[in-house]
């Protein structure tokens, strides 16, 4: 015998003694052995070993001894799927036992085990048991069919358990019923397509199970009615009306759950009906009861309790007072209740809301007091009649000369002289007073701001300025920006005696400072002023825009799929699950009928045609600034029938420009005839200038080509769908002038693809697509504004392309108010800088757009 | 073991013996063993894992594993070796063209270290079918003429018919209380 031995025999030690004993006649002594085995197993020791030796005890008429066993399975099947195989037949035979407890027991236990080897031995059993007589047998393999779905979905469906499943949506026992209901939810989830619609005859049997099964039943089945759509007003009626008696519910799940279905159910019913005032009335109790619970409790419906006043600020109007800060509550609460009281605050009850907020605001914690004197400012600005009122109180609280409190009122105050201009420049001596013990960047920003603004009525404004400037560089760079502006402004209103000051100001910002920004501003402020003081004047002292009132609420698309989710961790941490969850299919839930937002029909009608101007590749208009880069990458669609068929470069010489146009018009003629698109005068004038110039055919979707002049012409082929041969190329080329697909009768456009969604670009919506119009390129487009402000200045600009694509004219959108979309139709040229890019098919185009309040930033690929 | 302690043993019958039926996938395991245990014909399907009973035979109680066939599971055979006293080895008479890999599963098992004491008893079963091997060809075909030292016997058998076993039992249980 060699050394190996000691290697492999473990002929001592616990192990060794448990498989002894677990291999013993005595059944009492084994079981003692699995016992043992188990414990060893729940903490933490690795008892995989015994795999096989306990996978032989399961065969046994013993209850207790067969639990331990299936125990022991679930933990270590996955680490030994290869002898998991010797379970198989015992669980074949235990669904088939007389007892039901030992059927769910093995069905549930086989659901557990996720071994791929042996999921196909398991579909048998688990079918059988689907049709149990047993309802306690039939609850369990409902949920083992989700889990399997998990393993191999494929399996799931060709066995036609969805089907089973479905079948057991209309079980005579409600426990069923909603176990099918969840695993039918969790595979419609994780599923790429809808698996199983719903029909109003389920959905009846559903609100039929709801009364009478347990509280997670019922969440579950609720949260499937959530995603139910009716099919008319008087479907969704009768859901309402039948699961309304669940708001009175004990546990908070299933009140939330309800409401949730009832403020998706409410959009589709008719506004302003009886029924839906009915319904709002009974929508505020439950959740007004919800805050007497737990403090984690509390701030659960709290947060839900934000979403829903923001989604409808009716139902809770009534139910200030639930939302009063107590003093025991936890500082997480405080907070939130603070938003609601807020966003709840209306005329009416604004003199109560004020009072609370000025008793907060002497509360000791820092960040609660801070966010109460903000809540003041917000106030002010929400409720124009208070606001004489939430200024005396700021005034009140700064005298109170805590720091925080009053640089906290100093922020605030300065939203409120944005919003109502010259009605309160009274209290500005205050305020200078304590301009020494303001430390934080917000608050020194917003000072300088406010004396910049009313300059010419502070006498020693430029006192002031100057002590700022002192340690100019030590400062924030927030503070920084707004001190030049100010500095500037003071400047434009007292040019006398301050030229020194801008000058020094000036030169600190262009020349000591490495801030990009700084510099930036700063040189644009000296040569507005060097250039033409009057037009400074009118930039920097221009009317500004109102402020609005509400600047935290959420984007109205998220708000919407976040009210699907009330009652979900997405509700709480107002993300859409896809930012927090990974799933295999990111799952948007939008409300049934969006009642925000425009139309996106995709419109050819869009702009009048413009004359064509030659214009640089930059487009400025108005004064709109930076956004960001929106990279349209044309890929052409696999289906496209890009025909790659290689030109022969050297017949296309310079002779060949009126030989291509001729092509052209001669096929477009007689394919298509007056099709409206022909344009039979205007290839010459997309860019054919330059002698040798290949097209390109570029599909958007399908077959969109524009002419495009240049060159490496390897394998680009012409649009397919026309001859191959010697007129390939040339056959091609009537295709890119047409612009039509021989197919299509009449002109073909491609339908607008979203070139931009909204949720990445801070509620723009940008849809688009190319088509010709009388011989000329144009970029149809579609602007759908989702944000909270209005946008104007649109501008464009296209980044050098393979193609050479550039604007012809500037863009021209009307200023955009929110939820409101507009078409623009840019026509293009090519004759613009050209470069290859990779893919050849890359666009890059920037839109530049303006919103009152911020830069947009559009960021995409398409 | 003391004569003593072995006649004590025998006296009272509680030891059970503890038996595995073996074979290729098909060859009539599973229903061996419930014509064994209830005496009668239960439909089987494919045997993925094992069976495990309990059967009395003349006051002899013999614990019976039933394992699969499968080329899969075959491999795991080896996990029941230890402690068995006989091994039940059923062959698919009618199964010609399998009964070279039938041998060469018997011969690795036979050379088990932990089967070196087992009494082996070879089942030629369905001998119901017509033109199967008869006795004679499965025990050539098996090579059990090369077997030395083990104690064996050869049966022909049709567990449909219930035909063998009986014989199989009685000469098994005489060789394994001789044995003690």
């Amino acid at each position: 015998m060699t050394d190996s031995k000691y290697f492999t025999t473990t002929k001592k030690g616990e192990i060794f003694e448990l498989k002894t004993e677990l291999n013993s006649e005595k059944k009492e002594k084994k079981r003692e052995a699995v016992k043992k085995v188990i414990a060893s197993m729940t903490v933490g020791k690795d008892v995989s070993a015994l795999f096989p030796d306990v996978v032989n005890c399961m065969q046994t008429d013993n209850l207790e001894l067969k639990k331990l066993v299936y125990l022991y399975l679930m933990n270590y099947a996955k680490s030994q799927p290869d002898l998991a195989i010797m379970a198989v037949n015992t669980f074949v035979k235990d669904c088939e036992d007389p007892n039901p407890l030992i059927r769910a027991l093995a069905v549930r236990t086989m659901g557990c085990i996720r071994v791929d080897k042996i999921t196909e031995y398991l579909c048998e059993p688990l079918r059988k048991c689907l049709k149990d007589e047993d309802p306690y047998v039939r609850n369990t393999p409902a949920v083992c069919v989700a889990k399997l779905y998990d393993i191999n979905a494929a399996l799931v469906e060709d066995q036609g358990f969805l089907e089973q499943l479905k079948d057991l949506l209309s079980d005579s026992n409600p426990m069923v019923v909603a176990n099918a209901v969840a695993a039918l939810t969790e595979i419609n989830e994780t599923s790429s397509r809808p698996l199983i619609e719903m029909n109003t005859q389920t959905v009846n049997k559903l609100l039929t199970a709801l009364n009478e099964c347990t509280e997670w039943g019922q969440v579950f089945i609720l949260d499937s009615l959530a995603n139910y759509e009716p099919k008319d007003e008087r479907e969704a009626q009768n859901i309402c009306e039948r699961i309304t008696p669940r708001l009175a519910h004990a546990n908070a799940a299933v009140v939330l759950s309800t409401v949730k279905v009832l403020m998706k159910l409410i959009d589709i019913l008719p506004r302003d009906s009886d029924f839906i005032a009915q319904l709002i009335k009974k929508l505020a109790p439950p959740m007004v009861t919800l805050l007497s619970a737990e403090p984690e409790i509390q701030y659960v419906a709290l947060r839900n309790i934000n979403l829903i006043v923001q989604k409808r600020p009716d139902i809770l109007k009534q139910e200030m007072k639930v939302f009063f800060v107590k003093y025991n509550d936890p500082i997480y609460v405080k907070m939130e209740k603070l938003d609601i009281m807020i966003r709840l605050a209306h005329q009416a009850n604004i003199a109560q809301v004020l009072s609370e907020l000025k008793e907060y605001a002497t509360e000791v914690d820092v960040d609660f007091v801070r966010k109460s004197v903000r809540a003041i400012g917000r106030c002010a600005i929400k409720v124009e009649q208070s606001a004489e009122r939430c200024v005396s109180t700021l005034l009140d609280l700064i005298q109170t000369k805590v720091n925080y409190v009053v640089q906290e009122a100093v922020v605030v105050i300065k939203d409120i002289f944005r919003k109502y201009p010259n009605k309160y420049e009274s209290i500005i001596s205050t305020l200078c007073e304590n301009l020494d013990t303001l430390d934080e960047p917000e608050a020194r920003a917003s000072m300088i701001w406010i004396i910049g603004e009313y300059a010419e009525r502070i006498d020693n404004a430029d006192e002031l300025l100057e002590s700022f400037v002192e340690g100019f560089h030590d400062e924030n760079t927030q503070v920084q920006l707004q001190l030049l502006t100010s500095v500037v402004k003071l400047f434009l209103k007292r040019p006398a005696d301050t030229q020194e000051l801008v000058q020094r100001v000036l030169s600190l910002a262009t020349q000591d400072s490495d801030n990009p920004d700084l510099r930036d501003r700063g040189y644009i402020y000296w040569r507005l002023l060097s250039a033409d003081p009057a037009a400074a004047k009118d930039v920097v002292l221009a009317e500004k825009p109102l402020i609005s009132e509400e600047t935290d609420l959420l984007e109205p698309s998220l708000l919407d799929e976040l009210v699907c989710h009330i009652g979900s961790l997405a509700s709480v941490y107002h993300k859409p699950p896809s930012t927090f969850v990974e799933a295999a299919v990111p799952l948007r839930k939008t409300l049934p009928k969006s009642t925000v937002g425009g139309s996106e029909e995709p419109s050819l009608i869009g702009g009048t045609s413009m004359p064509s101007t030659q214009q640089t590749t930059v487009i400025p208009s108005q004064d709109s600034l930076i956004a960001d880069l929106l990279s349209l990458d044309l890929t052409p669609h696999p289906s496209g029938g890009n025909s790659h068929q290689p030109y022969a470069q050297s017949a296309f010489s310079s002779g060949l420009d009126d030989l291509l146009g001729l092509g052209s018009d001669g096929l477009l003629g007689d394919s298509h005839g007056a099709s409206g698109l022909g344009g039979t005068a205007s290839p010459p004038s997309v860019g054919f200038g330059g002698g040798v110039q290949p097209m390109v055919g570029m599909a958007g979707a399908g077959a969109l080509p524009f002419g495009a002049p240049t060159l490496p012409m390897g394998g680009m082929g012409g649009m397919g769908g026309m001859g191959g041969g010697d007129i390939g190329g040339i056959g091609g080329l009537g295709d890119i002038f047409g612009g039509i697909t021989p197919a299509a009768g009449s002109g073909y456009a491609a339908p607008k693809q979203i070139w931009l969604e909204a949720a990445r670009s801070k509620g723009t919506e940008l849809q688009g697509t190319f088509l010709r119009r009388s011989g000329q390129i144009v970029m149809d487009m579609t602007f759908t504004n989702r944000a909270m402000q209005a946008l104007s200045g649109f501008a464009i600009q296209f980044n050098s392309n393979s193609f050479g694509l550039a604007p012809a004219q500037p863009l021209q959108v009307r200023p955009l108010p929110p939820n409101q979309s507009a078409d623009a139709a840019l026509p293009c040229k090519t004759d613009g800088p050209v470069q290859k890019m990779e893919p050849l098919t890359n666009l890059q185009v920037r839109i530049h757009f303006y919103s009152h309040f911020r830069f947009m930033e559009c960021r995409n690929s398409l | 073991m003391g004569g003593m302690m072995s006649y004590f043993r025998g006296l009272f019958g509680n030891r059970e013996m503890r038996i595995l039926i073996l074979g290729l996938d098909g060859a009539g395991k599973t229903t061996i063993l419930y014509r064994l245990q209830v005496g009668e014909i239960v439909t089987t399907i494919p045997t993925i894992g094992f069976n495990v009973e309990q059967v009395t035979y003349k006051n002899l109680k013999f614990q019976v594993w039933d394992l699969g066939g499968q080329t899969s599971i075959r491999p795991y055979w080896r996990c029941y070796y230890s402690n068995t006293d006989a091994i039940i080895y059923v062959v698919d008479s009618a199964d010609k063209d399998r009964i070279g890999i039938s041998k060469q599963e018997l011969v690795s098992m036979l050379e088990e270290e932990e089967l070196k004491n087992a009494v082996l008893v070879v089942l030629a079963n369905k001998q119901d079918i017509p033109g199967c091997l008869s006795v004679a060809d499965v025990h050539r075909a098996l090579g059990l003429e090369a077997l030395r030292t083990r104690t064996f016997q050869i049966f022909k058998a049709s567990a449909l018919k219930g035909e063998g076993l009986d014989e199989a039992m009685e000469w098994l249980s005489n060789t394994l209380q001789q044995k003690k």
